[in-house]
């Protein structure tokens, strides 16, 4: 079985978020950009497939600007990915999810595949795009946001619980197929030192960001993020000065109403 | 910017979802008024009909039902494929989705199909006096906001549930019209459904949807003091969630479980009830309206993201606001 992976470098959750000076991005001085959320988990079931399935491979694909993206690859190849691919994206070019979702598709293109995992959505955008415009670019099916696929041998099928509201709906499917997971269901693995070591010396495949542009025209991307703000700090809460219990619950009750108007 | 505005209405049990009803109200609103730009809502599958009657009543011009169904079960690719054609058809300019697990699943694929830009979790949508769309959506977990723009003549938005008011019924009736299955073109080898697995989150409204979520954590001692928090939840027809010290120690299943691993919500009002408020259980909550939390610690870090706190007893300060809100509405 041949198993992609796509990963997308992303900020540190303990990152501390500052928009840049112009107020129209996040401020990437200093940030570290790691492998985590749901592309984590994206990378541990993929593995988790790889063995359960006798014979099947594994490999991550990420596009963003170099350094990052290289080193969140070789973070995936340290896990048990057997290969990975860099697609390039110059450090200036503007992007957006769909975007990225187009120049996926060119490095998906270029290898074979039974089955591309991708995260719901991803930890600093989460735009929840890519995987499906990427499926409906590739002319296959998708299903999201997913929770535990396995591999059906004597159906040759994948299957799943796709989670909706109120419950979830079993699902199999044939292949070719993109999944979109959606939850730290498992704990993902962390990587030996060993394999750190090893990992560094893999040659990692590159698509170029001439031969994305060619696959995907020069248009330039359909949104642009234009500002960035932190929402106003919470100050803490109003705390409610009470004798008894009843009179916490009126007073409480009153300011919901008339205050926060939350309540009718 | 064509002004004419396609409003997918997803229904579920019979009836459309609050959800898409919130996205007519965002149709009309930057389609104009009557008169100036158009809203067409789309309903798709054998539940189409019965449904349209509530749609035809929330101030849109039209309201298209295609009763087949092979749109029955959600299947992101076919539905796109429907829904695009139907876009062409009406010379769209902007299809409105709502943030369900479907309609999230649905916008990336359908703007790929009509070759549109996308935008994803809206939670405030504005047109510029240009007709340029301006979407504001919470990143990072609500730690952040985004302001993006819009510069493609189509586009698909995904609008966040709760982030925006459903129009009550008015007098007047769209006209409704059974649409025949648009062609599908050439589908790709579809999953089967096989069955539906309940979550097991109680008899209120599912928790990612609810208006009103109460919380319980480890303070609550056991499974069996749950009941303390169902009845507040049924005073205020919220859901039940939970901390993940409450599903790992199986007092609730992890269906229950808000936060990083588990699930994300932004209710108007969000109820924390013996829960210290760890980053990883605030991060699923942060972006809800109106937060409360009730903890007999004065320092639980949960008092520094809440609106409103009360330090004490949780099991006399409940059962309290339970009466107090059952009075207050009566019942
Ligand atoms: C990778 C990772 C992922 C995680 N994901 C999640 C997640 O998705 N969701 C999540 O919730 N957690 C998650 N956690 C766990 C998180 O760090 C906390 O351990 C957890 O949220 C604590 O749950 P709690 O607040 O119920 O329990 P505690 O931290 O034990 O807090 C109990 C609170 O109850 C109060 N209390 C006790 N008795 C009373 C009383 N009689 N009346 C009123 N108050 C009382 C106490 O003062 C205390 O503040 C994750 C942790 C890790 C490492
Ligand atoms: N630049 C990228 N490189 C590789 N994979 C990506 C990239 N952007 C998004 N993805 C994948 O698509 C998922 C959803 O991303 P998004 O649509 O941006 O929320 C992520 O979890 C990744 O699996």
């Amino acid at each position: 079985m041949e198993l992609l992976v796509l990963i997308k470098p992303v900020p540190d959750p303990e990152t501390r978020l500052r928009p840049n000076a112009a107020g129209t991005n996040l401020d990437t001085d200093g940030v570290k950009w790691v492998l985590t959320g749901y592309d984590e988990s994206a990378v541990e079931q993929a593995l988790l497939l790889k063995e359960a399935i006798p014979g099947s491979k594994v490999r991550a694909i990420a596009f963003g600007p170099a350094p990052r993206t290289e080193e969140i690859l070789r973070s995936a190849l340290a896990l048990g990915c057997d290969a990975a691919t860099w697609v390039e994206q110059p450090a200036d070019t503007p992007t957006d999810p769909m975007r990225a979702a187009a120049a996926l598709t060119v490095a998906c293109q270029k290898t074979p595949f039974d089955l591309i995992l991708v995260g719901k959505q991803a930890l600093d955008d989460e735009a929840g795009l890519v995987g499906p415009a990427l499926a409906e670019r590739l002319g296959i099916a998708d299903y999201g946001p997913v929770v535990d696929v396995r591999w059906d041998a004597a159906g040759r099928r994948f299957t799943f619980a796709r989670a909706v509201e109120g419950g979830s709906d079993r699902v199999s499917a044939p292949t070719p197929l993109v999944v979109c997971l959606q939850q730290a269901w498992n704990d993902p693995r962390t990587a030996k030192l060993q394999n750190v070591l090893k990992a560094r010396r893999i040659a990692i495949d590159k698509v170029t960001w001439a031969e994305v542009a060619a696959g995907i025209g020069s248009a330039a991307p359909g949104t642009h993020v234009t500002a960035f703000r932190l929402p106003p700090p919470r100050t803490g809460a109003k705390m409610i000065e009470y004798r008894t219990p009843d009179e916490a619950a009126q007073k409480l009750v009153r300011l919901l109403r008339e205050e926060a108007k939350v309540l009718p | 910017m064509s002004s004419s505005v396609l409003v997918v209405v997803e229904i579920r049990n019979g009836a459309p979802v609050r959800a898409s009803l919130e996205a007519l109200g965002v149709g009309r609103r930057i389609a104009g008024p009557p008169g100036s730009g158009t809203v067409t809502a789309v309903l798709l599958g054998s539940g189409s009909e019965s449904s349209s009657t509530t749609v035809a009543e929330r101030g849109v011009d039209k309201v298209l039902s295609v009763a087949d169904p092979r749109f029955d079960a959600f299947h992101a690719v076919v539905w796109a494929a429907a829904i695009a054609a139907i876009a062409r058809e009406i010379d769209a300019g902007t299809i409105l989705v709502a943030g369900t697990s479907n309609g999230r699943e649905l916008v990336g694929r359908l703007a790929a199909r009509w070759e549109a830009a996308a935008v994803n979790g809206v939670a405030d949508l504005s047109l510029a006096a240009d007709g340029t769309l301006m979407a504001v959506r919470p990143v990072f977990s609500g730690r952040a906001l985004q302001e993006v723009r819009v510069d493609q003549t189509r586009a698909v938005l995904g609008l966040r549930p709760n982030a925006f008011t459903a129009p009550e019924p008015s007098g007047s009736k769209a006209s409704v019209e059974a649409h025949p299955t648009p062609d599908l073109g050439q589908l790709p080898a579809l999953g089967v459904v096989s069955g539906f697995e309940p979550a097991q989150t109680g008899s209120g409204p599912d928790l990612s949807e609810a208006l009103v979520v109460v919380s319980g954590g480890r303070g609550l001692r056991g499974p069996e003091n749950f009941r303390l928090l169902e009845d507040l939840a049924g005073a205020l027809g919220g859901a039940i969630g939970a901390s993940r010290a409450v599903t790992d120690s199986g007092w609730k299943p992890a269906s229950f479980q808000v936060g990083q691993t588990g699930r994300t919500v932004s209710p108007q009002l969000y109820i924390a009830v013996g829960i210290s408020g760890a980053i990883q259980h605030v991060v699923g909550m942060i972006s809800s309206r109106t937060i409360v939390a009730i903890n007999s610690d004065p320092n639980a870090p949960i008092f520094k993201v809440a609106d409103y706190g009360v330090v004490g007893d949780l099991f006399q300060i409940v059962p309290a606001l339970t009466a107090e809100i059952r009075r207050v509405r009566g019942s």
